[in-house]
């Protein structure tokens, strides 16, 4: 409450019990990497997040999918949980998208590219580079993969 | 005969002794140490342990952590690990920031319900990689979770034990506060209180080094605990185990 003088207390009128109460945390915008999709929206995320909250709590929603498919192949599998197309604003087809982290069951951590963005953190002018050299630079989704190729992917 | 564990091994078979057969146990993000712990106790003296290792492709549940926060809510969760930055005498950890909090010299992700977590699971195991006083302080320098806060009239559970690579601690309540229960092979108490930044209570006590680690015991970890443990960690198990 000191440092989030924001804070409010309240009197739960069932319990009659005090409680802090937290305001909700709306994004802008939402990204969500999805296992697959269809264009309306429907997606199969990863059931170890809690996307289906997020793009509830966002004004917008933009989901990125490795496949995209139709709707009758919107299913979750063994890995997967359903998230409803009417949360959803947008969808983007991006196959390994997630890179340079995991998507699960797919690829994993490209360790050596999470060193060079480390790296490359470090300052305002190598950051820029790195901005440059792998996204500002490249033509398309496609022309990144090609670059981080070189690098190669786990 | 087997190769001499690795402190992070250790650590393991240490933790695992604490879990109690058919507890609820459950661990969170960049925790493998407590879910090998958790494997090794579940094919050693915890059959009936139920245990959900966040990143477990085995484990099938619907909404991420928030799904293990509900748990502990409900009061159903009765052993979770948490770890910090900087852990306190009374049991407080820290996992937002070293410094001022308006000025820091370093800022963390945060607490991300270490705290609730704290107050409704039934117990707590805390664990670190390193032992330093610079990691066991005599005051936090930021509260994300406490062991004891008279403030509030109600909590389900607390710390139990603090497990690093030189020792094994624990929590006791009617004192509130963290003492040397063992030492782990390779020091002694007097080098442990050393690297502590409060005191262990070690005074006129004999601190036993924990029961020896055996054959037994490694060739489970070697063998079964690592297997299941790589398909959520891997990185993890190629550094102590390699490829």
């Amino acid at each position: 409450m000191k440092i989030r003088p924001d804070l409010k207390v309240m009197i739960d009128p069932y319990s009659g019990e005090e409680y802090v109460i937290v305001p909700p945390i709306v994004p802008d915008v939402a990204i969500i990497h999805a296992f697959r999709g269809d264009r309306f929206g429907n997606i199969i995320t990863d059931s170890f997040r809690n996307d289906r909250l997020l793009a509830m709590a966002a004004t917008k929603s933009i989901a990125v999918v490795e496949d995209l498919v139709d709707f009758d192949d919107v299913l979750p599998g063994r890995y997967g949980v359903f998230v409803s197309g009417v949360h959803i604003d947008a969808v983007v087809h991006a196959p390994r998208g997630a890179h340079p982290t995991a998507c699960r069951d797919r690829y994993g951590i490209d360790t050596g590219h999470l060193m060079t963005y480390l790296e490359a953190a470090k300052s305002d002018d190598s950051f820029r580079e790195y901005l440059e050299r792998y996204i500002i630079g490249p033509d398309d989704h496609d022309a990144y993969l090609n670059l981080i190729d070189k690098g190669g992917i786990r | 005969m087997n190769d001499a564990p690795h402190p992070f091994e250790t650590m393991m078979v240490v933790i695992s002794r604490l879990v109690k057969n058919g507890e609820v146990a459950a661990t969170g993000t960049l925790s493998p140490i407590p879910a090998g712990a958790l494997y090794m106790a579940q094919l050693t003296h915890a059959p009936d342990l139920e245990m959900m290792v966040y990143g477990d492709p085995d484990i099938r549940i619907t909404d991420g952590l928030h799904e293990f926060f509900g748990l502990a809510q409900r009061g159903l969760l009765d052993l979770f690990f948490l770890s910090g930055i900087q852990i306190d005498q009374r049991g407080n950890i820290n996992l937002s920031v070293i410094g001022d909090y308006a000025k820091p010299k370093l800022r963390l992700p945060g607490g991300a319900g270490s705290n609730m977590i704290s107050m409704m699971a039934r117990r707590i195991i805390l664990f670190t990689i390193n032992h330093t006083a610079k990691l066991f302080v005599p005051k936090v320098d930021f509260i994300n979770a406490s062991s004891v806060d008279h403030s509030i009239s109600w909590r389900r559970g607390t710390l139990s034990h603090v497990v690093t690579p030189m020792a094994l601690m624990r929590y006791e309540t009617d004192k509130e506060k963290i003492v040397l229960e063992a030492s782990l092979p390779g020091t002694s108490a007097q080098k442990i209180q050393e690297h502590t930044g409060f005191d262990l209570g070690i005074e006129g006590r004999e601190i036993p080094e924990i029961e020896h680690i055996t054959d037994d015991e490694l060739e489970i970890l070697r063998g079964a605990v690592k297997q299941k443990l790589r398909r959520a960690y891997p990185l993890f198990c190629d550094m102590i185990w390699g490829k």
